[in-house]
C-alpha cells in the first residue's frame, strides 16, 4: 500500500569511505561482515555500497527482508548475482542452468535430504563422531577448527558418496574441494575466468572430481547395488521430462552440496565449541540435558536428536552471532519497491544475516551471547539459513549434524579456552565466516 | 484451534508429517518443492500437542496455530 501512496523513491544514503574507482571493495575484501555492519550503523536500513562499480543496497529490517525473500526469481535474481560460482559447480548446474532446470535441481537436493533419508544419515554421523573421538583420551588440547574440518569432511563424504568412497577417497576429495574453494574469494566475484594459477588449479580439480565421482557412479551401475546415500538419489531422480542427471550434472550436484554444507557446518561447530568454553554455566546446563537423553534411550537416533531444546537454543544463538554466510545477494531485474524505496533494475540487493542478527530492535543488547534470550516472532528477523523459496534446504541436516557432534562430545568432555576469551574472533579469509586461527581449546573427561 | 500454513515459504521438508500425520500430508509436486497439505484445518484438541510439535519442528516456520 505504501508503495502506491509514495511513488517517489526515498533517498538512500551512500556509505562514507568509498575510494575512487573501487568504492568500498577493498574494505569488502578485508572483512565483508564488518563492512556491512558499518554500512548499516552509519546509514540505516537502505545503505548504498559501491563494490568496484557494482551498486549494492544493503537491506536490513525484517519487513523489508520479507518483501525481498517473497519476491519471485524473475524480479530478484540469485543466478545473476552468483555467476562466479558457475566454473565451480559446472555449466548446466544451479546458476549455470536456466531457472526452470535449476528449480528442479534444488528439488532433487531436497529429495536427498528428506526425513526418511535423514534417519540413515543420523546413524552415519553418530558412528563417525564416535570413531573420531575414540582416541581423545582423558584430556588434552586441540585446535577445534582443524578437528571439525576433518570430522565434517568425513561425515559429509560418507552421507553423500557412501562408505566405500569415504574410506578410500575422502582425503583426496577434501584436497580437491580445497582447490575449488581457493578459487572463490571476494575478488573472484568480479572475474572468475582470469588467467590466474588459482583458476587453473580449480579447473584441474573440477576435472579430477569428475573422474572420481563418475567412477563411483559406473561401479554402482555395474554392480546393481543401491546405497543409502545422496549419490544414489542423484542417480535415480529425473527431470520433469524424464531425463536423468548426466554424470557431469551429478558431479555438479555433489560439489554444490559440499559447498553449501561443509565449511558452514564445520565453522558452526567450531564457534559452538568456543562459545561453550566461554560460558561454562551454559555448557554445564547443556551437558546435563544430554545426560538425560542418553539415560532415557541410550542411543542417539534421529528421533532423540530432534528434541534437545537447550542445545538447540545454544546453537541458534551461535548462528545468530556467527552466521557462516554473512551476505546474500540478488540482482534486481525490474524495479523493486520496498518501504517507499525504489531499487532500480541493475542494482544488487545485499542481505546480511550478520547485520540483521545485530539489530537491537529484534535482539536487545545484540552483542551479548545469551542462549536464553527471547527470539522475535518475525520469521525474517532471524535468517541464518536465508529465507523464502531459496532458503537453505539443508538446514535440518545441518542442525542434526551439529547436535549429533555435541551430544557425543559433551557426554564425555568439558571444554575450556586456552587463550584469552577476546582472542577468538570472527574472521573472513574466504566468503565464509570462521573463528580466527589457531582455535585452541582444552578438554577434560567429565567427572562421574 | 485453527491451523494455517504459509505455502509460499513451504519447501516440503515433511517434518510436520512426521509429528502429526493426522493433520499434515506432504504432497509430491513434480519439478517443484514438495508441499504440505492440511488434512484438517481445525484438528481436535486431542491433537494439540502433536500440532504444536509440528509447528516447532518446521525448519521454515510456516505453520501457525490460532485460537478460535
Amino acid at each position: 500500500m505504501t508503495e502506491a501512496a509514495h511513488p517517489v523513491s526515498l533517498p538512500r544514503r551512500q556509505v562514507p569511505g568509498a575510494k575512487p574507482g573501487t568504492g568500498h571493495f577493498e574494505e569488502f575484501l578485508a572483512h565483508p561482515a564488518k563492512l556491512m555492519l558499518r554500512a548499516w550503523r552509519e546509514c540505516g536500513d537502505f545503505a548504498e555500497l559501491d563494490l568496484a562499480g557494482m551498486r549494492n543496497v544493503l537491506i536490513v529490517g525484517p519487513d523489508a527482508l520479507e518483501a525481498v525473500f517473497r519476491a519471485p526469481d524473475e524480479q530478484l535474481s540469485a543466478a545473476e548475482a552468483y555467476q562466479y560460482m558457475v566454473p565451480i559447480f559446472g555449466e548446466g548446474i544451479q546458476f549455470g542452468a536456466p531457472l526452470e532446470l535449476e528449480r528442479q535441481q534444488v528439488k532433487m537436493q531436497s529429495t536427498a535430504l528428506r526425513p526418511d533419508r535423514m534417519r540413515g544419515y543420523a546413524r552415519v554421523i553418530a558412528r563417525e563422531v564416535e570413531d573420531w573421538i575414540a582416541g581423545w583420551g582423558d584430556g588434552g588440547e586441540r585446535d577445534l577448527h582443524v578437528e571439525f574440518k576433518e570430522l565434517v569432511l568425513r561425515t559429509s563424504t560418507h552421507c553423500l558418496l557412501g562408505s566405500e568412497f569415504r574410506a578410500k577417497l575422502s582425503d583426496e576429495f577434501g584436497a580437491l574441494l580445497h582447490d575449488l574453494e581457493l578459487a572463490v574469494s571476494p575478488s573472484s566475484v568480479l572475474d572468475p575466468y582470469g588467467q590466474q594459477e588459482v583458476f587453473a588449479r580449480r579447473d584441474r580439480a573440477r576435472a579430477r572430481l569428475h573422474e572420481l565421482v563418475s567412477a563411483a557412479i559406473h561401479e554402482r551401475r555395474r554392480s546393481g547395488e543401491t546405497h543409502p546415500d545422496m549419490l544414489q538419489v542423484f542417480m535415480e531422480v529425473s527431470y520433469l521430462d524424464g531425463t536423468r542427471l548426466s554424470d557431469d550434472e551429478i558431479v555438479g550436484m555433489v560439489i554444490w552440496i559440499m559447498f553449501a554444507g561443509f565449511h558452514t557446518s564445520s565453522n558452526t561447530a567450531t564457534w559452538t565449541a568456543v562459545e561453550l568454553a566461554r560460558h561454562p554455566e551454559h555448557q554445564a546446563n547443556v551437558a546435563r540435558e544430554i545426560d538425560g537423553i542418553y539415560a532415557g534411550s541410550g542411543e542417539l537416533d534421529f528421533a532423540a536428536l530432534r528434541e534437545i531444546p537447550r542445545l538447540e537454543r545454544f546453537v541458534f544463538e551461535v548462528l545468530r552471532l556467527h552466521p557462516p554466510l554473512v551476505t546474500l545477494q540478488r540482482r534486481v531485474k525490474s524495479d523493486f519497491h520496498v518501504h517507499g524505496h525504489v531499487i532500480p533494475a541493475g542494482d544488487t540487493l545485499a542481505i546480511s544475516p550478520y547485520v540483521t542478527h545485530r539489530n537491537p530492535e529484534s535482539f536487545p543488547e545484540p552483542e551479548r551471547f545469551d542462549p536464553e534470550r527471547t527470539y522475535p516472532e518475525h520469521v525474517f528477523a532471524y535468517i541464518p539459513f536465508g529465507g523464502g523459496r531459496r532458503k537453505c534446504v539443508g538446514n535440518a541436516f545441518a542442525l542434526l549434524q551439529v547436535k549429533s557432534i555435541f551430544c557425543a562430545l559433551l557426554a564425555r568432555y568439558e571444554f575450556a579456552l586456552v587463550d584469552p576469551p577476546e582472542s577468538y574472533q570472527d574472521v573472513m579469509p574466504s566468503l565464509i565466516l570462521q573463528v580466527s586461527e589457531p582455535c585452541r581449546l582444552r578438554y577434560r573427561r567429565r567427572a562421574g | 484451534m485453527r491451523v494455517k500454513v504459509d505455502l509460499e515459504l513451504c519447501q516440503g521438508h515433511a517434518l510436520c508429517q512426521e509429528e502429526a500425520p493426522e493433520v499434515f500430508r506432504v504432497k509430491e509436486r513434480p519439478g517443484a518443492y514438495d508441499q504440505v497439505e492440511l488434512l484438517d484445518e481445525r484438528p481436535p484438541a486431542s491433537l494439540r500437542a502433536k500440532v504444536e510439535s509440528a509447528a516447532r519442528h518446521c525448519p521454515n516456520r510456516v505453520i501457525r496455530i490460532e485460537q478460535e
